[in-house]
């Protein structure tokens, strides 16, 4: 990725709602199990709030964003839309909208061979190249590229004000902003254009117009895979050769839309040093493609709800007053001292993951609000947040942050 | 090279660790690193030599092995205790591979040096997976120079489960959709590794938590479907003990009859106290809850790991659960 700067005019989108307000796109990124998914919802939800049409798009392999909107049956690759009257009860006004998506690798690939193929037995060709059918169904790594063109045909639409993307762990995350710049590469790549030309097709003759590397780099391959498989790269490559400026022009623009100032990235993190640790190392990771972020989502942290005890409530003089008031209030025949002491061991226990989570969080706080970016804290919730109601009031803890 | 048979499993271990090759899968952030490392340590502590195999692009295993935390790579490191590990980086593999296949050191060096052939690679799909479960077959296969496995137990971190499934079905994948060649005579040995019951055992690592425990099911009904790997247990991990006394179970609600006025030192609200046990009360009910779900779902026998406060951090916490890992072998 080049170190052009990702996150548009500095200053905006200081606050959940600022950045839904503006952009175009909202890219959701963190490392497995922080509940990436779930704060992908939320941001759609407080996007549809503050009355834009949103859209939310899973690209992960797992089924999580349907189970989060309560949709039942699943997602397809068409949008699916939340009913206004659910929506207004969760705060959305009349003119807000939600609707979400499960990115089908397959079908967008298929989708775009169709698109930019030259005729009809050319598309058939690619369609039924045995390696067509696993790169683009089954091989990992192809979904980024699907991924990226269904973002853009996304934003192309009229009918929508705001996407939220929701991507795939750490990793795989970093494939897919790389993924524009890589395809292009990838088609521009002296191995790809000299493949691509027709005089190639007639076989082995083929490779001695290669520059010497190259040449050798495929008579390598040829020997390790067996000319049958290569042959099908070949034909792969020969089949997408009319649609190659098409793919081209799609992936610059692609990347335009990705690291214009339509784009913001938001990372999340779970609560404790591990889950912080592998956020920080994942911003850095950003950074160093020239992503800046404009927020930071600290899921499942552990706050108090309410004044914090201090030292003096789990001194002996703390802990014979909170027995009396249990004598006081449950009778002789309480074991007022042990619960007294149970309640306070428990307090202590919840402090240090209080604690701890706190400390965790505010070294990659302070360094995303040095760069003008918003944070919050979602607290754990008593139940896990799968339905609508836990993601409204995640949505509200966005919505608060001014 | 024919797919040859596997070697029997070492003898004398408890079924989870009697095998050749265990890879340990779940979704991110389920502690699948830790469970590797706990029974990497386990199976060392019963005299076995054992291989731990990272496949992601960060190393976390020498963190919680070593005080030093020095990164193993490629060509792998030991620990105190006979215990070894490495990470598998495609592009090693693929020198490696290329090496053996070609024997002309010189050509492969320039051949991955070469930027064609890196952006033909980087934008390739699915050879990372088939190179890395490539090599880890060539690891169960290595023998020391009296003829005796070098390595008893290979014990893989796989990716996280979306991906781990893609990564264990590639091989598969390959063999159908290359016509002949050396390549499609190595994914057939990799894939018969991976589908040998005796030998391999795909092992989830669930938390007991909504979303994770439908992942696990999801895993597991997969597997069960297609993909050709025994798997006969989920490791349940981070399950909370019962927050309260078993002599005080109702101690929430005990507290939730302080008046909000009690004068406690230390205490601006004691209502905190009662919002915070039945929020840890919640919890636990909510995880026990999980856990059941998990047993349901798969039909599977379930092995729960403690939740541990102060996070896995070395050997103290990865021999605890190495404990409950083999405990819950014997019911």
């Amino acid at each position: 990725m080049s170190p052009a700067a990702r996150a548009g005019p500095p200053g905006a989108g200081r606050t959940p709602s600022a950045l839904l307000r503006e952009r175009r796109v909202v890219v959701c990124l963190g490392s497995g199990g922080v509940g990436k998914t779930t704060i992908s919802a939320a941001l759609a939800l407080q996007g549809a709030r503050l009355g834009r049409r949103v859209l939310v798009l899973t690209i992960d392999p797992a089924r999580r964003l349907a189970d989060a909107l309560g949709l039942e049956g699943g997602l397809g690759s068409e949008p699916r839309r939340l009913p206004p009257a659910l929506l207004a009860r969760l705060g959305v006004p009349p003119e807000g909208e939600l609707s979400a998506l499960m990115l089908d690798m397959k079908s967008t690939f298929d989708d775009l061979v169709a698109r930019f193929a030259r005729s009809d037995a050319e598309r058939e060709r690619i369609l039924r190249n045995p390696l067509y059918q696993h790169v683009s169904d089954a091989l990992a790594g192809s979904a980024e590229y699907s991924a990226m063109e269904k973002v853009y045909q996304l934003s192309e639409s009229k009918d929508l004000d705001l996407i939220v993307v929701d991507t795939p762990p750490a990793q795989h995350a970093i494939d897919f902003l790389e993924a524009p710049e890589r395809l292009l590469e990838f088609l521009e790549s002296p191995v790809v254009r000299l493949l691509l030309h027709p005089a190639l097709a007639a076989g082995r003759t083929g490779f001695r117009l290669f520059q010497r590397g190259t040449a050798r780099v495929l008579q390598l391959l040829e020997r390790v895979s067996g000319l049958a498989f290569l042959q099908d790269i070949s034909e792969f490559l020969l089949a997408f050769e009319g649609m190659s400026e098409g793919f081209r022009a799609r992936a610059r623009t692609v990347k335009a839309l990705l690291e214009g100032p339509q784009s913001a990235y938001v990372l999340a993190t779970g609560p404790g040093p591990e889950s912080t640790a592998q956020g920080a190392a994942l911003a850095d990771r950003l950074a160093q493609g020239g992503v800046t972020l404009s927020g930071l989502v600290a899921n499942r942290v552990r706050l108090w709800p309410g004044p914090a005890p201090t030292a003096r409530a789990y001194s002996p003089e703390g802990e014979a007053a909170l027995a009396a008031a249990l004598a006081a209030a449950h009778g002789a025949r309480f074991p007022a001292r042990d619960a007294a002491r149970a309640a306070l061991a428990l307090a202590r226990g919840y402090a240090a993951l209080v604690e701890r989570d706190a400390s965790a969080l505010e070294p990659l706080a302070s360094r995303v609000r040095a760069r003008g970016g918003f944070v919050v804290a979602v607290p754990e919730f008593e139940r896990d947040v799968h339905d609508l109601g836990g993601l409204a009031a995640i949505a509200d803890r966005l919505g608060e942050v001014a | 090279m024919p797919a040859a048979p596997l070697r029997r499993p070492a003898a004398g271990l408890s079924p989870l660790l009697a095998r050749r090759l265990v890879v340990v899968t779940g979704k991110g952030g389920t502690g699948k690193t830790s469970v590797v490392a706990a029974l990497g340590r386990a199976a060392a502590n019963a005299g076995h030599r054992v291989l731990l195999v990272e496949t992601g692009r960060d190393e976390n295993l020498p963190r919680l092995l070593s005080r030093d935390g020095r990164p193993a790579g490629y060509a792998g490191r030991s620990y105190d205790d006979g215990l070894r590990s490495m990470r598998i980086d495609p592009y090693d593999a693929l020198a490696e591979y290329l090496r053996l296949q070609l024997g002309v050191p010189g050509l492969v060096t320039r051949v991955l040096h070469n930027r064609g052939f890196r952006q033909l690679m980087d934008a390739a799909p699915g050879w990372r997976e088939l190179i890395t479960l490539g090599k880890v077959w060539h690891l169960e296969q290595q023998k020391d120079p009296r003829g005796e496995p070098l390595h008893d137990l290979l014990i893989v971190d796989a990716p996280a489960t979306g991906h781990g499934l893609t990564f264990l079905d590639v091989p598969r994948v390959v063999v159908s959709a290359v016509r002949a060649g050396p390549l499609k005579r190595h994914a057939s040995a990799v894939e018969a590794m991976l589908e040998d019951e005796a030998a391999t055992l795909l092992v989830p690592v669930a938390l007991p938590e909504e979303l994770p425990a439908r992942e696990t099911a999801e895993l597991v009904h997969r597997v069960r479907e297609g993909v050709g790997i025994r798997v006969d247990r989920v490791v349940v991990n981070a399950v909370p003990a019962p927050p309260f006394p078993a002599a005080l179970p109702d101690l929430d609600a005990r507290l939730a009859t302080l008046p909000a006025d009690a004068r406690i030192p230390g205490l601006p609200d004691p209502r905190v106290l009662a919002r915070c046990a039945a929020h840890l009360r919640g919890r636990y009910e909510l995880a026990q809850e999980y856990v059941a779900r998990i047993g349901e779902w798969t039909g599977l026998p379930l092995v729960a790991l403690p939740w541990l406060a102060q996070g896995v951090r070395g050997p103290a916490e990865l021999d605890r659960l190495a404990e409950a890992l083999l405990a819950g072998e014997a019911s």
